[in-house]
């Protein structure tokens, strides 16, 4: 009887720190990933070297089709259910994830855009905008090999 | 020498198009949504048209787009309908200006060019009644010129030649071809402000889509609508007008006006109660839509699960002049996929 009280005890207790440890956690992240500052990269080709901050939220909405030498504009972001994707959605669009794909899903069903590519890793994402000219991408600051860092507003970290 | 010439064209384009191939992105995706009727003290359930539309980026300046419907039709021997909604390829020859070329939506109203199938997008759970109506033309086939997103008040635009009404989608019934002018501006986040100038001219003896009768005059119709809509972090409203003036020659002038309102709130990041009044007058004697003036009011709420899933639950009261009053509530689950 005291043995299946006390295994209950434990039990409880264990149950309370993993929530309390799942609670810390979750908001370390959630606060991590508002606090890490972010950095605009971009092929060689399109991007000019300095955007303003609207110039750029305004292109990262799909509302740019053409860089000023022709090339097409074309979005590189980290998927929104990653740390840097969930960072990028509140710092720049001011968005939450839903709302981000459905602004893309309802531009490209009006046929007047194209949604955002996005992928899991920043080598990928990095090596999408190497390969691809016209790419303009969003990855954290401390995470970044690129050559071409674009500044915003006189800033390469946001 | 120059009987090579368009051998030589054919090839370097068939090359530039392999070229491209590498970067082709197709995308498929869809909308469907199940409803949930109780009218009359009868229960009813039934799902919605099917929408497939497909999107292509052929080149760097080329790219389609394909909408396909499957929806129930009781005249059909399977039960159900093919439709094709909108075949469009689009040429993006500067900045933010295209070509487009096809069947589309015509750039008429703020709903016609930004929802229309996307079931999952509308506020309500049904569109407004003015396009069970045939207030408006829905689609056109033709040529297109568009603009978005010009200087600091993101100014766009839409002009559009057509088929007229009463065409086919391979063919027109006359030589009059629709004429669409629409402009619109941004000037705040989640606001688009918009009007638009459609003119046509319906000859004698066409019947339009979903017009059950042929035309009994030549009608000479021009529609100008106007739109504000605004879609924010706590307040939507979308409210559009249209007035159709239909005229023929040994009758006159008849003037038609629809009108719409939306209001909704978001209370949680999710939930959204909503309301909508919608009214359109017909002028004694109409001679081309079917008259049939009707008040409606609708009171809902929205539950948006996530972008592609969304819970509609709506009361609506409509006073018609043909069927008189009518009661319903309808329950929705509409997806995208």
């Amino acid at each position: 009887m005291i043995n299946k009280k006390s295994s209950s005890l434990v039990k409880a207790r264990f149950f309370k720190t993993f929530l309390i440890f799942t609670v810390v956690f979750t908001g370390w992240l959630s606060v991590n990933a508002q606090d890490v500052p972010l950095t605009v990269i971009a092929n060689t080709k399109g991007a000019p070297p300095e955007l303003t901050m609207t110039q750029l939220r305004s292109i990262l909405k799909g509302e740019q089709l053409r860089w000023k030498d022709g090339s097409k504009v074309t979005i590189a972001l980290m998927k929104t259910n990653t740390p840097t994707g969930l960072n990028t959605c509140k710092k720049l669009y001011n968005m939450t994830p839903n709302e981000l794909n459905k602004l893309f899903l309802a531009l490209v069903f009006q046929g007047r855009g194209e949604a955002p590519s996005f992928f899991n890793s920043v080598t990928d994402l990095e090596a999408f905008i190497n390969q691809t000219p016209g790419t303009i991408g969003i990855i954290e600051s401390n995470e970044t090999n690129s050559e071409r860092v674009i500044s915003i507003n006189g800033k390469k970290a946001i | 020498m120059f009987k090579f010439l368009p051998v030589f064209i054919f090839l370097v384009a068939l090359l530039n198009f392999n070229n491209n191939l590498f970067a082709q992105n197709t995308q498929i995706k869809g909308f469907i949504d199940g409803i949930t009727t109780y009218q009359n003290g009868q229960v009813s359930f039934g799902f919605e048209e099917q929408d497939l539309f497909i999107t292509s980026q052929i080149t760097d300046r080329i790219s389609f787009l394909g909408e396909t419907v499957f929806k129930f039709s009781p005249t059909s021997p399977t039960d159900f309908d093919v439709s094709v909604e909108r075949v469009v390829f689009k040429y993006n020859y500067a900045g933010n200006n295209s070509l487009l070329f096809g069947k589309q939506h015509t750039p008429i109203d703020y709903w016609n060019d930004s929802y229309h199938h996307g079931r999952v997008f509308y506020p309500t759970i049904f569109r407004p009644l003015l396009f069970d109506a045939n207030i408006i033309p829905l689609h056109t086939t033709g040529i297109r010129l568009q603009g978005d997103n010009l200087g600091d008040i993101k100014f766009g635009y839409d002009f559009m030649v057509g088929n007229g009404l009463g065409s086919t989608d391979v063919q027109d019934n006359d030589k009059n071809k629709s004429v669409t002018a629409a402009l619109h501006i941004k000037p705040a986040d989640g606001l688009q402000i918009g009007g638009s100038f459609y003119s046509d001219v319906i000859s004698k003896g066409a019947t339009p889509h979903d017009f059950t009768m042929p035309v009994k005059y030549q009608v000479n119709q021009n529609l100008i609508t106007g739109s504000v809509a605004y879609f924010g972090k706590k307040f939507e409203v979308l409210a559009e007008s249209t007035f159709a003036y239909n005229h023929a020659d040994s009758i006159g002038t008849k003037r038609t006006i629809a009108s719409y309102i939306y209001g909704g709130i978001r209370v949680t990041d999710k939930l959204v109660p909503y309301a909508k009044v919608e009214q359109i007058n017909y002028q004694q004697g109409e001679i081309y839509y079917m008259k049939d003036n009707v008040t409606s009011f609708i009171g809902g709420i929205r539950y948006e699960i996530s972008y592609l899933a969304v819970i509609k639950l709506e009361y609506e009261y409509d006073k018609k002049e043909i069927e008189g009053r009518i009661n319903k509530i309808t329950a929705q689950f509409a997806i995208g996929f």
